[in-house]
């Protein structure tokens, strides 16, 4: 049996005004050690669904409505609040996008660190002291012994995500939710913090879900992608065959809307046309059929569900998925994502 | 590795400070806010040793019972005597005593049960919220002289039901101040991240949300204390004074002398100059702190 295993998950919004319908029933398995990624845009319900996960969804508007998070043969959606924070930072860590906000500003780090190890793990205050320090070190900050007394305004931003990791390993999780952990960074900083991740993944078998909105993220870091649309999964499959044969039009629309240093001078990156839907109206049909040069009366008509094609490993969400003829650099693309995981 | 490394050496460089100690920084680059503590570092001192400075007793007659035209200033009495003769610097001095301890003890009390107030309607929220800050806002409509003055008439005269009455018009201040900034910080991103790791809500509010939230509350104190000085000085203007009438508190001179403005200003002017004084030291401290604790000034 997988480790994580989410079926259904939906999460609503409500409010006087409207009901935002962010996730509308996404199912996924993870076994341990496994790394996923899940791609999609801005508002897709990639970072809502982790928090419904945990049970921190900004209350009291978000709601989760139906489907199930079994964790180990739990289902933590129905765990009352007091057993849920045991899990939360024991067993499931979760990294934050913005490294300058995530930490408290008038405590230590160390103080925050080791916040979580006295509670989960029983430590005493030099037990917890000591592990910090060398969970610092293990996350690349220098001098960790000194700098445990410092607060977060005096690290940058990328050492401040170290700290974040530092806390989100602290317990030694058996999964780790990144979300967006280097969206606030620059681009040298970016790599370093991947291949931290990377690393610290697979000294200690964790299972990775990465969140990201970046497709380079995923392809050199995570085994399995999946791709969110309008909170559903349109596109499942292992992070090489992604690339290689996108098979959904909205993955073929993000993979040609990322800048190749190996395209062609004059080339244009092709945007996807019009804009993602309101998710306050109950969604008909295919989500993406409006922006979908593929879309038939079908596509509007009739949901998707996720379906194999291709290989068992291949899901895709569509009922025109793209023909191979309108797959372009299909090798140059492949090669791309493969020389990027192999760094 | 090395860029991270040369990055670290860099920070090394600096003091380790934390963030008391930068506002400490800023708050001593302050020029006013230095004169606002020497003010009230001074008005202190004299408190304490009013026995020392003054050369009589607050309640020692020295001169001529004279009602109708008291000696002004001279040599022998700095600041004069007194329509009963007595010399108006030592009460002056002895003034002090009383003021400073209601400015400090009306706004602990109303700091106190406005931080309590304010925490549960922020952290909270829904009908706690609803119910506290109505009635902090019902508070808030009466003007606060008024409220204190009706608190007074309810509670009786003397020292601490006075010191209460200010106290509890300032509760709704400091509890809408600390709502606000409690609600801001509920919803950061470093409270989820806590909440991430299993903090429990009672830790949450105390250890992370509270030290955040209490910048701009510690600033609205020492304004406080200043307003706290004027209304106990306004209350015994309106003859609400605590009930020792022989002992001096800087309002009810004014109050006392106020019909003799014309013949005898020096009754009116010092000990009116005493409240603008410590009011005025209490506002630089107060306008000195918000600039070197906010932190969006933070360089």
């Amino acid at each position: 049996m997988a480790l994580l295993s989410v079926r259904d998950l939906a999460v609503q919004f409500v409010t006087r005004k409207a009901t935002v319908r962010a996730v509308n029933g996404i199912s996924f398995d993870l076994e341990a050690g496994a790394t996923l990624g899940i791609v999609g845009e801005s508002g897709c319900g990639k970072s809502v669904s982790s928090l419904a996960m945990l049970g921190i969804l900004p209350k009291p508007a978000g709601r989760v409505t139906r489907g199930e998070v079994d964790f180990d043969g739990v289902d933590l959606l129905k765990l009352p609040d007091s057993q849920l924070r045991q899990v939360r930072g024991k067993d499931i860590a979760m990294i934050f996008q913005d490294p300058m906000t995530s930490l408290n500003p008038v405590l230590t780090i160390g103080r925050q660190i080791t916040e979580s190890l006295r509670k989960h793990l029983d430590m005493s205050k030099d037990e917890a002291k000591k592990e910090a320090v060398s969970l610092l070190g293990r996350v690349g900050i220098p001098a960790p012994e000194d700098r445990i007394k410092d607060f977060p305004h005096q690290f940058s931003g990328g050492m401040r995500q170290r700290v974040m990791i530092a806390m989100a390993i602290s317990c030694r999780p058996k999964i780790l939710i990144a979300d967006e952990p280097t969206t606030a960074l620059d681009v040298t900083i970016q790599a370093q913090i991947l291949d931290l991740l990377k690393h610290l993944v697979a000294e200690e078998n964790m299972a990775l879900i990465l969140i990201t909105h970046d497709l380079g993220v995923v392809a050199g870091t995570c085994e399995r992608t999946n791709v969110m649309y309008a909170g559903r999964f349109v596109e499942s499959a292992t992070t090489s065959s992604l690339f290689a044969r996108p098979r959904h039009p909205y993955t073929l629309g993000l993979l040609k809307s990322v800048p190749r240093l190996d395209a062609a001078r004059k080339e244009k990156l092709e945007p996807i046309g019009g804009t993602p839907l309101s998710m306050t109206q109950d969604i008909e049909g295919c989500a993406f059929a409006p922006r979908c040069i593929y879309a038939t009366d079908k596509s509007r008509e009739e949901t998707p569900e996720l379906a194999r094609i291709d290989s068992d490993d291949h899901l895709v969400a569509c009922w025109n998925p793209v023909p191979d003829e309108d797959l372009p650099h299909v090798e140059v693309v492949a090669t791309q994502a493969e020389g990027r995981t192999a760094r | 590795m090395s860029v991270a490394e040369a990055e670290a050496k860099e920070l090394r460089l600096e003091q380790p400070s934390s963030l008391g100690r930068d506002a400490l920084e800023r708050f001593r680059h302050n020029k006013a806010a230095l004169v606002g503590v020497a003010v009230i570092l001074l008005l202190v001192l004299v408190a304490i040793f009013a026995p020392l400075i003054a050369p009589y007793g607050p309640r020692q007659q020295v001169g001529a019972l004279d009602s109708s035209d008291p000696e002004g200033p001279s040599s022998e009495h700095l600041m004069g005597l007194d329509e009963q003769g007595r010399d108006e610097f030592s009460r002056v001095v002895y003034g002090a005593r009383l003021s400073l301890l209601v400015g400090l003890v009306s706004v602990t009390f109303g700091l106190t049960f406005g931080l309590i107030l304010g925490a549960l309607a922020g952290y909270f929220g829904g009908w706690i919220d609803t119910a506290i800050m109505r009635v902090m806002d019902i508070m808030l409509s009466i003007p606060g002289l008024l409220l204190a003055i009706g608190l007074v008439t309810l509670l009786g005269r003397g020292l601490i039901q006075i010191m209460c009455a200010v106290g509890i018009t300032t509760i709704p201040i400091f509890a809408r101040l600390l709502r606000g900034a409690i609600l801001a910080q509920r919803e950061s991103d470093y409270v989820l991240a806590a909440r991430s790791v299993g903090v429990p809500g009672g830790r949450l509010l105390m250890i992370h949300i509270l030290p955040n939230a209490l910048a701009p509350v510690i600033v609205q104190a020492t304004l406080a204390m200043a307003t706290a000085i004027i209304d106990v000085a306004g209350l015994s203007f309106l003859g609400l004074g605590p009930a020792d009438p022989g002992f001096p508190e800087w309002g009810k001179m004014l109050a006392d002398n106020a019909s003799r403005l014309e013949r005898a200003a020096h009754l009116v002017i010092f000990p009116g100059a005493a409240v603008v004084i410590s009011v005025l030291g209490l506002n630089l401290i107060g306008d000195g702190l918000r600039e070197s604790i906010d932190p969006k000034l933070r360089s």
